[in-house]
């Protein structure tokens, strides 16, 4: 039987939640034994990938909603959010190059630099689309 | 209030000061404070020492008052940015490039 999920919540998709979000995954978190700097960089990168969804994905329109799941397994957290906005082309998600010097579209190369893998998977018979990110545990865990 | 921002003046600077976490929420609202800054002076001085957090929407708002001094043949300097700003700047690779001081009498001899 696998373990209980660290955390799931689902919460409204607007940018005045995110407060609310990023307390509840520092909460979550705070028990799996990563440095303050990492936990820090993994609540930044869970924000991003929610920013980027309510603006990007929901186009910042009322009424969306989106679901987060944080799972500890094999030595690895497992990220996944989840929503209900149109499909996504995963192939619009890169990061971008940070020797340009330009406001916007930082979110992508936080998450690229945070996590070990991520994808995202638009969802073939249902509005709506699934980020899973992954962060391996023991390589970068405080000693 | 756990949030904010304030625009001052501080001789021929525009010192804008906030605190608190700067996310999606209210970025917009620093966005236009930095480029108000700029109404009167040629210089704007962020002060981000009170700052807990800062998302890449916070950072846009930096990097488009850095911008717009460069464009203006004007200054713009961060000053004491918090832990938490420094590391999202490292992250974004954006300590190069951002002018950063202790406090504002070390940007001005800067000048």
């Amino acid at each position: 039987m696998s373990a209980p999920p660290l955390l799931r919540i689902e919460f409204a998709a607007r940018a005045e939640a995110l407060s609310d979000v990023r307390a509840a995954v520092q909460r979550a978190l705070a028990a799996q034994g990563l440095a303050a700097r990492d936990t820090a960089q993994l609540v930044l990168a869970i924000d991003e990938a929610c920013a980027n969804i309510i603006r990007h994905a929901y186009r910042e329109c009322d009424g969306g909603c989106i679901g987060l799941c944080i799972e500890r397994r094999r030595g690895r957290l497992r990220f996944r959010l989840r929503d209900r906005a149109p499909a996504v082309d995963p192939g619009c998600l890169r990061p971008r190059n940070l020797e340009e010097c330009r406001p916007g579209g930082l979110g992508i190369n936080i998450i690229d630099e945070t996590m070990d893998h991520w994808r995202l998977r638009p969802l073939r018979h249902r509005c709506g689309n699934v980020l899973t990110m992954v962060r391996k545990l023991h390589a970068r865990t405080a000693p | 209030m756990n949030k904010g921002c304030e625009l001052s003046r501080d001789g021929d600077w525009a010192v804008l000061k906030v605190w608190g976490e700067v996310d999606l929420s209210w970025s917009q609202d620093v966005r236009r404070q930095v480029l108000d800054g700029f109404a009167k002076v040629r210089a704007l001085a962020v002060q981000l020492e009170a700052v807990s957090y800062i998302d890449s929407s916070g950072i846009a708002a930096l990097v488009e008052g850095f911008q717009h001094a460069r464009g203006k043949g004007g200054r713009f300097a961060l000053l004491a940015p918090s832990e938490p700003v420094r590391a999202v700047l490292e992250l974004a690779r954006l300590d190069r490039v951002f002018p950063i001081f202790a406090d504002l009498a070390a940007a001005r001899s800067a000048e």
